[in-house]
């Protein structure tokens, strides 16, 4: 039974790469040992089978040019990989954050303006008013408020005439 | 990390909307209120016999006639311009009868006190801000009236 060392050392011997002196043993043991003759003999079936697997395999082109066709798909694939991003500027990054910061505080500044604007009950302090306080000296005051929201007016309406014992005399027909 | 530039984003723009709204909130521009007080007539006809009297301010006519009176016309009688500080009164004379006090409560707000012939009559507060009238009135001689427009001066 042949060892590892002794398989590689036929194969060598098979392949014509031993020395001369190494070469002459090897046939000596050749002629000695059957299962040495053996492997070598499946050596040669097996190194005629490969070459004759090889010789049905025909290119359609030259060798040259197949390997040329292989290499500029190597060259190609290697093109499109992506390139590795350079960092961001610290300067774009910033912008990307402070635009839409920029636009979503203009909006609101908007709104705020708008309100104040055009009075919209958004809590803001302005929109709907609340009825005046009023506070009368007058014992018998027939005083009222009235409020127009849309006109932006607010009236109170005392009874304290403007020029006492003359207004009291005519009658209370100052409303429509 | 594109959520995280969205949220960002967001908090940078709230900071800044708030930092703006701070900055045109009432509270942060002048308190000082400039004020313009009217003392005005109101009749059916369409003279004054009072040559100093002259017809209103066509914008605050306007707004007048909106008021469910029957008068036509609006005279002014006295006009005053004048500011008040925050916390602060201001006391103006618009007739030998008629003295109004005027204190800035803040934040547009007024409270307006009508003098008559050296007696308190009435006081009334009440927000005032840009373009808006506080009206007070009452019956004057022969079917006519009185009143005090305070507004903001322009």
């Amino acid at each position: 039974m042949m060892d590892h060392a002794s398989q590689l050392e036929l194969q060598a011997f098979f392949d014509g790469e031993l020395p001369e002196n190494e070469a002459h043993d090897m046939a000596n043991r050749l002629a000695r040992e059957s299962d040495a003759a053996a492997l070598l003999t499946e050596l040669r079936n097996t190194s005629k089978a490969l070459k004759g697997f090889e010789s049905d395999i025909k290119l359609p082109e030259s060798r040259e040019f197949f390997w040329s066709k292989i290499e500029r798909d190597i060259a190609r694939l290697e093109q499109a990989e992506p390139a590795v991003r350079a960092p961001e500027p610290l300067l774009a990054r910033w912008r990307r954050l402070l635009v839409p910061a920029s636009a979503f505080a203009a909006l609101v500044l908007m709104v705020v303006v708008a309100a104040r604007q055009w009075e919209l009950p958004i809590g803001f302090g302005s929109g709907v008013r609340p009825a005046p306080v009023l506070e009368t000296a007058l014992a018998d005051s027939g005083a009222f408020t009235y409020r127009d929201q849309s006109e932006g007016i607010t009236l109170v309406w005392l009874s304290y005439p403007g020029e006492k014992g003359v207004a009291d005399s005519g009658p209370a027909d100052t409303l429509q | 990390m594109r959520t995280k530039q969205l949220v960002a984003s967001w908090l940078a723009g709230t900071a800044v909307a708030t930092f703006l709204l701070g900055m045109t909130t009432p509270s942060a521009v002048a308190a000082d209120l400039k004020l313009e007080a009217q003392l005005i007539w109101g009749t059916a006809d369409a003279k004054s016999p009072d040559p100093n009297h002259k017809p209103v301010d066509p914008e605050v006519a306007k707004k007048l006639k909106t008021l469910p009176f029957k008068w036509a016309n609006y005279f002014e009688v006295n006009r005053r311009q004048f500011v008040v500080p925050e916390s602060g009164v201001r006391k103006e004379i618009m007739s030998k009868d008629c003295e109004i006090r005027v204190k800035n409560l803040g934040r547009a707000m007024v409270e307006l006190a009508l003098v008559g012939r050296g007696a308190p009559v009435g006081k009334i507060t009440q927000a005032l801000p840009k373009k808006e009238l506080l009206v007070t009135g009452g019956n004057a001689p022969n079917f006519t009236a009185w009143f005090v427009v305070l507004k903001q001066a322009e």
